[in-house]
């Protein structure tokens, strides 16, 4: 469904992506796990297109959308999550959950959603016309990713959901992440909790400084004992 | 007593296009974080076209208006095509210089087309005052002022419920989230200067057939403008409102009851006041929509 091949990303002078490559199927769920400064966030930018890649090339449900811009890659299916959630803090829950379904025009479509969100997030809909800066992280959290999901995705890329959450919100949180793949939709996560990530996810790639280091099934990964001493702390 | 219910009308009167001209600045200024000289150029724009089409094309007054103001429209999308999107993320400084440049420019232009003499504008109301009890106030301003809240309410409007409103807020608040959402934020720049640079346009045109259009009108303008959205605390569109109520009201007690010199040091002595006293402005903050 997704295939990036030899992706180089670079802030200035500084590569962040250096040849980096990665493939999701259909109705995956893959991870992204590495330390800070490891190019995954970046990874993450250039697929939904707010970072145009210096080198490389990306293939969604093939259609070349290395150069395209963010509201094309929108359209195709492609919805981002971004780290820190970034919900816009002086506009209602309501009015984010509009943004979330900005290039939609369904209106009957768009209710339909928004009243699932509301019924699976109650305390969204308790809250839907309180500006969203003033909700808690886990609140914030939940509204994230009901936004991404207005965009009725078919792949949805999300980046340290379980950042700067209480320990229940993030067992919450990843919960979610599961429920929405089992609806069908292929999500890429991005966590630094990588123990939780590859319990959670079929597959999923180490990236060190930029490039895959490894790669292989969420079991495999727990149990290979670099990763084990480097990212699991066991 | 009689004296400040003409005083206090007179206010309400200019009021209202002042708040026109703070709105417009306080979503340039306030919410883009363009620090908008030209501001005052495209409210001397909207007076000189409105003596354009009323006095020298002979239209009709209410049509010159609505051209007027979709000629600012215009104008003000030209400037941010032209200049701002070469300039994002540019420095601050480097903004304000071109934007300086761009004021002069202007003004020089105007000089040009329309020689330094003072020009007036005839409305098409009746010359006699409206008179109720002690008050009396001429069609022309009544018409201004109600012409005025229109336009507030439908910017509040546009802002508020509009698709293109909520896109105008989403991407001040969090550009790189906006578009992720598919929000093309180089046209968003360009629609919020624009509208921005209307609504100056249709305060000049409002207040032309009011006073005299002669080409630095638009300094004072700017200043004024600059007052209210600081007044009302940057990027709130009630602040900007209620800011511009408040600078009419000083600006018309003062010239009463201190002496018509002071007009528009009043507005400045205010200003000085509120950053001593409330630095961040009056409303800022808690209402901003970017």
């Amino acid at each position: 469904m997704l295939e990036v091949e030899g992706l180089v990303c670079r802030y200035g002078k500084v590569a962040a992506v250096q040849d980096l490559s990665i493939t999701v199927a259909r109705g995956e769920l893959v991870s992204l796990i590495g330390t800070n400064g490891a190019g995954k966030t970046t990874t993450l930018k250039a697929i939904s297109g707010i970072l145009p890649p210096a080198a490389g090339r990306i293939v969604f449900e093939g259609e070349d959308i290395t150069r395209a811009s963010a509201r094309r890659i929108l359209q195709l299916g492609i919805a981002h999550c971004p780290e820190g959630r970034r919900v816009f803090p002086y506009m209602t829950v309501r009015e984010n959950l509009e943004m979330g379904c900005f290039l939609r025009s369904d209106a009957a479509g768009i209710s339909e959603d928004m009243d699932r969100l509301f019924a699976r997030f109650p305390v969204l809909a308790e809250r839907r016309d309180q500006a969203a800066g003033t909700l808690s992280g886990g609140e914030q959290q939940m509204l994230a990713i009901s936004r991404a999901l207005m965009s009725r995705p078919k792949l949805v890329l999300f980046d340290e959901p379980s950042l700067g959450l209480a320990p229940n919100i993030v067992e919450r949180t990843f919960e979610i992440v599961k429920e929405i793949r089992e609806q069908g939709v292929t999500v890429v996560m991005v966590e630094q909790n990588a123990f939780a990530a590859l319990e959670l996810s079929d597959r999923a790639y180490v990236l060190e400084q930029g490039r895959v280091t490894l790669s292989g099934t969420g079991r495999q990964l727990l149990d290979d004992p670099s990763v084990q001493q480097a990212y699991l702390g066991t | 007593m009689d004296q400040l219910l003409q005083h206090a009308a007179n206010a309400m009167i200019i009021g209202g296009t002042y708040a026109l001209l703070g709105i417009g600045l306080t979503l340039i200024f306030g919410i883009m974080k363009v620090v908008n000289f030209t501001h005052g150029e495209l409210y001397s724009f909207g007076a000189y076209m409105m003596y354009a089409w009323v006095m020298l094309i002979g239209a009709d007054f209410m049509v010159s208006l609505v051209l007027a103001v979709v000629l600012g429209i215009a104008l003000g999308a030209l400037v941010e095509f032209v200049l701002l999107r070469r300039l994002r993320g540019a420095d601050i400084d480097t903004t304000m210089l071109v934007m300086i440049g761009a004021w002069i420019a202007m003004q020089n232009t105007e000089q040009l087309a329309w020689s330094g003499v003072a020009k007036s504008i005839v409305s098409p109301f009746p010359a006699d005052p409206l008179v109720l009890g002690p008050v009396s106030i001429s069609w022309t301003r009544l018409f201004v002022f109600v012409v005025a809240l229109v336009l507030i309410a439908a910017t509040y409007a546009l802002i508020q419920r509009t698709k293109l409103g909520k896109a105008m807020r989403a991407t001040f608040q969090d550009r790189q989230a906006a578009a992720l959402m598919g929000v093309q934020i180089n046209s968003i720049h360009t629609a919020t200067f624009a509208l921005g640079s209307g609504l100056a346009a249709a305060a000049g045109a409002l207040l032309g057939p009011v006073f005299v259009v002669y080409p630095t009108i638009g300094d004072s303008a700017s200043l004024k403008a600059f007052a209210i959205v600081i007044l009302g605390g940057l990027g709130s569109i009630p602040g900007a409102t209620i800011g511009g109520f408040i600078l009419a009201f000083a600006e018309e007690l003062g010239a009463g009851y201190v002496s018509s010199g002071y007009r528009d040091a009043m507005g400045f002595l205010l200003i000085i006041l509120i950053l001593i006293f409330k630095p961040t402005g009056l409303f800022a903050q808690k209402e901003r929509i970017g």
